[in-house]
């Protein structure tokens, strides 16, 4: 049994490897889809966001597809804000 | 031994017609339920609606049509009982809570588009807080605008992601609209 595991252990530390970055993508893509839908509900062109810098936690940098760039992030008072950045 | 297995083999195929049947039999009510406030109109044109009704039908609405000759007031009275139940099971009851509840369980919706969206939600009733005290510049057409565009926002997000809650949500659009632009039911809700 324990032979079969160390047999084993390097091909599921393999795959573990392998779904952690793709678990990570995920959350990305989901994150810029979020930044995408929160440009949009506030008026602002983007078209999509295609990259993403997480600043802190709910706080982010967001670079658009038409080239505009944009910090989104929740004020103090629980408020979303979408300021352009230059 | 292939008797028994014959005699398995005939009940399991007989149980799988009987599973056949209960979808026939089950539409027959909800087919039948329409029919029933088509007779006050059956007593008006009787020759027409008889003619118009299907195969199946004609016998139930035979009945009517000779009933005006004898007694007129009759047939109105009898579909009535059958049709006071229908609205009670066509509109469940709103659950605000559970559908606030929802929203916020989705994985439709970005945690920061849930964020933004409770911004809308909360200026959209700051606007009727406003309407209720009385100030004219929210006028009812312009919540109803702002509304509605609310609802959009929200329905574009869920309908492709989360479909059953998009659903519940536009069936309940305009009754939270009832609510809201009703003084005292607005009232009720902000102090619930």
């Amino acid at each position: 049994m324990t032979k079969r595991l160390i047999v084993r252990a390097p091909a599921l530390l393999a795959l573990a490897c392998l779904a952690t970055p793709a678990a990570a993508q995920q959350d990305t893509e989901a994150l810029k889809k979020d930044l995408t839908a929160v440009i949009a509900l506030q008026g602002q062109p983007c078209g999509e966001v295609v990259s993403v810098q997480v600043l802190k936690q709910n706080d982010y940098n967001a670079d658009c597809k038409d080239g505009n760039k944009y910090h989104v992030y929740e004020n103090a008072k629980g408020r979303v804000i979408v300021e352009k950045r230059s | 031994m292939i008797r028994y297995s014959a005699v398995i083999m005939l009940m399991v195929s007989s149980a799988g017609c009987m599973h056949d049947m209960e979808p026939e039999t089950q539409p027959l009510p909800i087919v039948a339920a329409p029919a029933a406030p088509k007779r006050p109109q059956v007593s008006k044109a009787p020759a027409t609606a008889a003619k118009a009704a299907p195969p199946a039908k004609r016998q139930a609405a035979a009945q009517p049509a000779k009933a005006p000759a004898t007694k007129p007031q009759a047939t109105p009275q009898k579909p009535q009982p059958a049709t006071p139940p229908k609205p009670a099971a066509a509109a469940p009851t709103l659950d605000l809570d559970a559908l606030e509840a929802r929203l916020k369980q989705t994985k439709a919706i970005g945690l920061m588009t849930k964020l933004s969206l409770k911004n809308k939600v909360d200026d959209l009733l700051d606007e009727f807080r406003r309407h209720h005290a009385g100030k004219p510049m929210p006028t009812v057409a312009q919540l109803r605008r702002s509304y509605d565009l609310l609802m959009m926002k929200v329905l574009s997000l869920l309908q492709d992601r989360d479909q059953q809650l998009a659903s519940d949500i536009l069936s309940s659009r305009e009754r939270i609209w009832g609510l809201l632009v009703d003084p005292k039911s607005f009232a009720a809700l902000q102090a619930g």
